[in-house]
């Protein structure tokens, strides 16, 4: 009886609680702040008028700080503030039409949130209020269930298969589950770890409501706003995206395009660009800023690795470019008749010259 | 694993050895378990004589029987993992998860007594070599084939590594007893088969963090509070991490060092009698080692693998792949998974030999013997015999 009633009151509880206006302003990528601008009946047209001006100069700094400093916007104002501001970012990102742009924006904005969410999670002492944002968060945009740890509430658990689908990933030693404390099937992390976790999806999400944007026409005040940007970003972009030129054999250009389109690069084909690079001579710094574009980019750790690979670093031994057997084992090899004779990538190109003497 | 000698008696063994296993597939059916999801699998057969076919599919386990009847295959095998079409080519096949699979070998547990019953066979002409070469001493060719008739020591370590598995399986992934299935695979080893359907969608990169978890690699010492200070290379600061030392490998770790979570006094006073930093850093990662399961790597991590089938005979040996989850503890395999015919047949003996196969010993000192067909057969597929 007593159980039943608890019971009762707790469901009664959870359904008086709901997310905060506060909340919808840190993370605007959720559905209620989707349903707020349907509910208000907002038309994208209004972005014209003077008054939102102010709106739109703020979308514009947000993305310069991000896309031009790399530093992660700080502000924040009201929730009608910030849900506007964080469209139109969307509306400019989508108008520009670079995907690199929108992948490096979708990916600080995932770490602004992320920023944000660790502090809720570390400062909320209402537990049902902590359980709301996990569930909003974690649960319905990921599918990941995060409880809290019953003796330790700064401790969040997850199931182990979930931390391994995403952990398994990252490339520092720390996140390796030899080094989490494992206990019955869950992983037990900090806020910040647990944050991490669904970087690269909160990141995902934020790209992918760009990309299935559907709009015929954008208002005029965001189209200037958004040219006035390109003009900022272009060459900045430009410089780190290293033009997939007839030079590089196929599975180098394979590569490098799939790195310029900001997508994941497996580690073993991270490695054949970074030893293929080093072997025609580009500097270390050049190679790190190649892989600016990785989604996962941390340039310590690149330079680091790269570093090691040229042998400056560690073990002091240079490593040579993979074999094309090997490659074509990790299904890198993307092969053409100009590959025809050669048994390594680096030979590429220069047998062609012998010929012609 | 029959030698290819060109003649007779290599004629002679195949033929005995079919229908030996035409025998028992006929018999045992019962055996022969059905995977989860058949008509998800892709099965692959190695034939005698005709090498492996793969990408076979069947829709139950009476097509399945019926084929194994009629071919006879030397081992059958069946996926790990569930395909939308099992029987396209690998990269259409669409990949829709996969059981998780560990295999624990006496080859990687390093036994002492290896020496003890090992013999090396040519591939070639099957002769057993006396001495260690590069080729064969007699047709001066072929690879040379180490062969082992496994003994109770190595079936004792073997267990006890199991059973070292299954505790970190349970008590630290949190995978449900009743979903664990504890095969001998017939030869030398145990393989065990996770069916929680939780760990099905694991890609290979997660399965190998398992592995890494499991074998004790890359532990930090930081992951149990002994961080490197500025300074020196040697200088290191103790403070045990916030989600504590209670479980999971740190509680290893704790329980090998003997320390508790109360004091940091005794772990430093550790640290520093190690040299400090760097020189503990290297004693963890050996303890870790020593700590950790033996496991193949490769082929937990491998989620296109087909692999031997619970219930079908492995060839190099005779035995049966079987399950021995409950009785674990008492199983034997030359006994328990020693099930083809009692028939007697003549063998030509290459090495003399002692063996004990379903409790009855055999020393066989002479050139010819009359043995049962299950000894003759384990004998022949070791490459220690030849049908007379
Ligand atoms: S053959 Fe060699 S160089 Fe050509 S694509 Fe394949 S791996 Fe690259
Ligand atoms: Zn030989
Ligand atoms: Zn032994």
């Amino acid at each position: 009886m007593v159980f039943l009633l608890q019971y009762i009151y707790k469901l009664l509880s959870t359904l008086s609680i709901k997310l905060g206006t506060g909340d919808i302003a840190k993370y605007p990528f959720l559905n209620e702040a989707s349903d707020y601008i349907r509910e208000t009946h907002f038309d994208f047209e209004e972005f014209n008028r003077p008054e939102m001006r102010h709106i739109i100069n703020r979308a514009a700094e947000r993305m310069e700080t991000e896309l031009i400093s790399g530093t992660i916007y700080q502000k924040l104002d009201k929730y009608e503030v910030e849900i506007l501001t964080f469209l139109v970012t969307l509306m400019v990102a989508k108008y520009i039409g670079i995907g690199l742009i929108l992948k490096k924006y979708s990916l600080f904005e995932a770490m602004r949130a992320e920023r944000f969410l660790s502090e809720d999670l570390k400062k909320e002492r209402n537990e049902q209020r902590k359980h709301l944002l996990l569930s909003k968060i974690f649960e319905e945009l990921f599918k990941v269930t995060v409880d809290v740890d019953s003796t330790d509430n700064r401790l969040f658990k997850v199931r182990v298969t979930d931390y391994l689908m995403r952990a398994s990933h990252f490339h520092e030693q720390e996140w390796k589950l030899i080094n989490r404390l494992v206990h019955m099937g869950y992983v037990y992390l900090d806020a910040e770890e647990t944050v991490r976790l669904i970087r690269s999806e909160l990141s995902t999400l934020i790209y992918n409501r760009v990309k299935s944007m559907t709009l015929s026409t954008f208002p005029e005040t965001i189209k200037l706003k958004a040219d006035e940007l390109r003009v900022k970003l272009v060459p900045k972009y430009e410089h780190s995206i290293y033009r997939v030129t007839g030079y590089y054999p196929p599975c180098i250009r394979h590569a490098l395009k799939v790195m310029n389109q900001g997508e994941n690069l497996p580690h073993s084909a991270r490695l054949m660009l970074a030893t293929y690079m080093l072997a025609i001579g580009k500097s270390i710094d050049d190679i790190v800023i190649l892989f600016h574009n990785a989604p996962d980019f941390n340039e310590k750790i690149t330079r680091y690795q790269v570093e090691h690979l040229a042998g400056t670093k560690g073990s002091h031994t240079k490593y040579s470019v993979p074999s094309c057997e090997k490659l074509r084992n990790e299904n890198l090899c993307f092969a053409t008749e100009e590959c025809s004779g050669i048994i390594n990538p680096s030979q590429f190109g220069r047998n062609s010259k012998n010929y012609n003497g | 694993m029959v030698s290819s000698i060109n003649n007779n008696s290599y004629e002679k063994n195949i033929v005995l050895l079919r229908s030996a296993f035409r025998e028992y597939y006929f018999k045992h059916s019962k055996i022969i378990e059905i995977p989860e999801r058949i008509e998800e699998r892709e099965f692959g057969f190695m034939l005698f004589e005709a090498g492996m076919i793969r990408h076979l599919s069947f829709r139950n386990i009476g097509e399945l029987l019926a084929t194994l009847i009629k071919e006879v295959p030397s081992d059958v095998y069946c996926s790990n993992a569930y395909y939308r079409f099992p029987t396209y080519d690998m990269h259409e096949k669409q990949w829709v998860g996969a059981d998780l699979i560990f295999d624990i070998d006496a080859k990687d547990l390093h036994l002492p007594c290896e020496a003890m019953h090992s013999y090396i066979i040519c591939a070639n002409c099957g002769e057993p070599q006396e001495i260690k070469a590069d080729v064969c001493i007699y047709c001066k060719t072929g690879k040379l084939n180490h062969v082992s008739i496994p003994c109770n020591k190595c079936n004792y370590g073997l267990k006890k590594e199991v059973k070292h598995l299954v505790d970190f399986l349970i008590s630290d992934l949190g995978i449900k007893e009743k979903t664990i299935s504890i095969y001998f695979s017939g030869n030398n080893g145990y393989h065990i088969h996770i069916s929680d359907i939780e760990f099905h969608r694991l890609d290979s990169q997660a399965r190998s963090d398992i592995i890494g978890y499991l074998i004790g690699n890359d532990m930090m010492t930081e992951s149990i509070g002994i961080r490197k200070a500025e300074a020196s290379s040697d200088g290191f600061l103790v403070k045990f991490p916030k989600s504590g030392m209670m479980y999971g490998w740190r509680r290893r770790i704790a329980q090998k060092l003997g320390i508790d979570q109360t004091s940091t006094t005794k772990l430093h006073n550790m640290v520093q009698q190690k040299g400090g930093y760097s020189g503990f850093k290297a004693e963890l990662l050996k303890m870790a080692k020593d700590i950790g399961v033996r496991i193949d790597p490769q082929v937990t991590m491998d989620v296109h693998r087909i692999f031997r089938m619970a219930g079908t005979i492995n060839s190099k040996s005779g035995l049966t792949k079987i399950r021995c989850n409950n009785e674990i503890e008492s199983f034997d395999p030359l006994n328990d998974a020693c099930l083809l015919s009692d028939k007697e047949v003549n063998v030509e003996m290459k090495v003399p030999i002692k063996l004990k196969l379903r409790g009855q010993s055999f020393k066989i000192r002479k050139e010819t013997a009359r043995i049962p067909v299950y000894a003759a057969v384990y004998l022949i597929c070791k490459g220690l015999a030849r049908v007379n």
